[in-house]
């Protein structure tokens, strides 16, 4: 429990450091809100891919779940936005429900390769459900209720939601570290048929781990449609968008409590800064950065770190041992 | 036109796309079957042959026909190179890496393409772009058709490979068990290089073969790992014979689909095939029949 409470003090600490950023970087609050946005979701990634080990290339279908239902429910009922974004989370978990059932069976690359089906068909209806979802030209939010005076197109009071969901999606990561449950994951992660084999019900599990994930994905995912005010499902529905979620965990380091904050830090401050130079193509970085990591870091930043600390005191002991 | 000419015709579209999955689902199968990887890169190097015969065409004025001949064994070397520069030396990691790796190889080609060629669909005109041939009250389109005959014949080729040289006995070995294979003497380090060199060939050549046909963007490549992977899963993965069945189904089912449902849902019929045979005949709908 020790180890967890000082993991406590760590998750304050970023969520603090975080809260500084509109007041040091002012003019760069557009790449604030996409980290802390993109941070919070691959962190909720990261409860299924990362610690329940189970790749997901799909999550876009839910990040898309929870931007259109908000959206949708606002432009066509006038439905408050938080509502919206709260039934959008509701639809979305209880979608996660459906599919994990279906498709848990799978393994491995087979499941990798049924989720991006999955994500790809809710794309292909959100194109040609045209009646109700604006088609391919997409949907533009205009107005917006202020609550408390609010102003939710305000990029300073986005990055806040964004960071408070970031704060609650690291809470859940730290849970896992040190809860019965996230030990199970773990478990189902290493070896799926000793977890089994010890009475853990793989399914019943990677399906919590999934609903959990969605729930906190769509979250992001609202929030990312009130960010972009414009969207289109060939933006939010996009198999790219499953990818980078991915990738950023990774990069970071899957299966940690800080690694998808670290990746989304590193990954869009790059992909932000290559714009600059490689204009449409600054996915260049995200490409060279995963090969490198796969390669030679595959435990991702975060993992090369605590390897680093681990290792530290003992690579020295030997070398002290003769003087003794 | 009489319905029964105009189902015919839709069918015969069908095929003749159908012969263009099969030919970038063998590829794909080829890789899964002797690595155990699922190549997340494919259609970016299917977009690559694209982009190499609009170079050797805008350029060289070389017919995309013509130039099949020379992408072909430039793509083997690049795909031999690619296994043992970014996938041999993860060989024994997790599952996921190799996805990953992938993954990002294809990010980098298709951003290298963006950043070579610009964002802006190009296409190149050839004087039989847009004739077609006519069998009756059936027309065949002409590229098509001809791509059509030069897949069957690079299938044929690969199926001479596999079946009657000893490199083809020792891929199919590696397909079957790896570690035994090892034990009676087959190099699979080399084999798994020569698998993945054929079948990032056998992409960029399908990619020459639709320049004539198709609009090419630099990431035209996504849309065909997403076919690729529909058309493998249908055969069964590593099922390389099987994926010639598979690519006709689906090039037939979505033309069928697009003509008689609805053609904005055009893809969605063969990613709900794909998830089916997914998740009730994993192996596939032709059994377990490996080359």
């Amino acid at each position: 429990m020790e180890r967890a409470g000082r993991m406590l003090l760590a998750v304050a600490a970023v969520v603090a450091a975080f809260a500084l950023y509109p007041q040091l970087f002012p003019t760069r609050l557009n790449l604030g809100v996409a980290i802390v946005l993109f941070a919070a979701m691959a962190t909720a990634w990261d409860v299924l891919g990362g610690w329940g080990g189970q790749l997901s290339l799909g999550h876009a279908a839910l990040l898309g779940i929870g931007g259109y239902t908000m959206a949708l429910l606002s432009l066509r009922l006038g439905v408050a936005p938080w509502w919206g974004m709260l039934a959008g989370v509701a639809l979305a978990t209880l979608f996660a429900a459906g599919w994990g059932w279906l498709v848990f069976r799978l393994r491995g690359p087979y499941f990798a390769l049924s989720t991006i089906a999955v994500a790809e068909m809710l794309r292909l209806v959100a194109i040609n459900w045209k009646r109700v979802t604006g088609g391919a030209e997409g949907l533009f939010i205009k107005t917006l209720p202020q609550p408390f005076g609010l102003n939710l197109f305000d990029r300073t009071v986005e990055f806040y939601l964004g960071l408070g969901l970031l704060g609650l999606t690291l809470l859940v990561a730290w849970w896992l570290s040190w809860s019965r449950f996230g030990y199970y994951l773990q478990a189902i992660r290493e070896d799926q048929d000793s977890a089994q084999a010890m009475g853990v019900n793989p399914t019943r599990y990677k399906i919590l781990a999934f609903m959990i994930s969605a729930a906190f994905t769509a979250a992001g995912g609202a929030l990312f449609a009130l960010y972009v005010s414009f969207f289109e499902p060939h933006i939010i529905f996009d198999i790219g968008v499953s990818v980078e979620l991915a990738l950023i965990a990774y990069i970071g380091g899957a299966g940690t409590v800080f690694g998808p904050t670290i990746g989304a830090v590193l990954l869009l401050a790059a992909g932000d800064l290559f714009r600059n130079y490689f204009q449409q193509a600054n996915l260049l970085i995200y490409g060279i950065l995963i090969i490198l990591i796969v390669r030679f870091a595959p435990e991702g930043v975060a993992g090369g770190w605590t390897f680093l600390v681990r290792r530290w005191p003992r690579a020295r002991r030997p070398a002290a041992a003769p003087a003794e | 036109m009489t319905e029964i000419t105009s189902l015919v015709q839709v069918v015969v579209s069908g095929i003749l796309t159908g012969g263009v999955y099969a030919i970038v689902g063998i590829g794909l199968s080829l890789i899964f079957g002797v690595m155990r990887v699922v190549n997340f890169a494919h259609g970016e190097f299917l977009a690559l042959g694209m982009y190499a015969a609009l170079f050797l065409f805008s350029r060289f004025h070389l017919d995309p026909y013509l130039a099949s001949i020379i992408v072909l064994p430039a793509a083997m070397l690049l795909g031999y190179a690619a296994e043992k520069l970014f996938i041999a030396p993860i060989a024994h990691a997790p599952e996921h890496s190799s996805i990953l790796m992938t993954v990002g190889l294809g990010l980098v080609i298709s951003n290298l393409l963006l950043f070579g060629f610009g964002a802006q669909p190009q296409s190149i005109y050839t004087v039989y772009s847009t004739s077609t041939l006519r069998l009756g009250a059936v027309t065949f389109s002409l590229p098509l058709t001809v791509s059509f005959l030069i897949t069957v014949g690079a299938i044929a080729g690969l199926y001479a490979v596999l079946t009657r040289t000893e490199v083809g006995r020792a891929m199919r070995a590696t397909a079957q068990n790896r570690d035994a294979a090892e034990l009676v003497g087959v190099n699979t380090a080399q084999i798994r290089g020569l698998a993945f060199g054929i079948g990032t060939a056998l992409a960029m050549l399908a990619g020459t073969l639709l320049l004539p046909v198709l609009y090419v963007i630099p990431t035209v490549g996504g849309v065909f790992t997403l076919k690729a992977f529909v058309v493998t899963v249908l055969a069964g993965m590593g099922n390389v014979l099987g994926a010639i069945g598979g690519g006709l189904i689906l090039g037939v089912a979505e033309s069928l689909g697009a003509t008689y449902v609805s053609s904005g849902y055009r893809d969605a019929f063969g990613l709900i095939a794909f998830l089916l045979v997914l998740l009730f005949k994993p192996a596939g709908l032709f059994g377990r029949s490996r080359v």
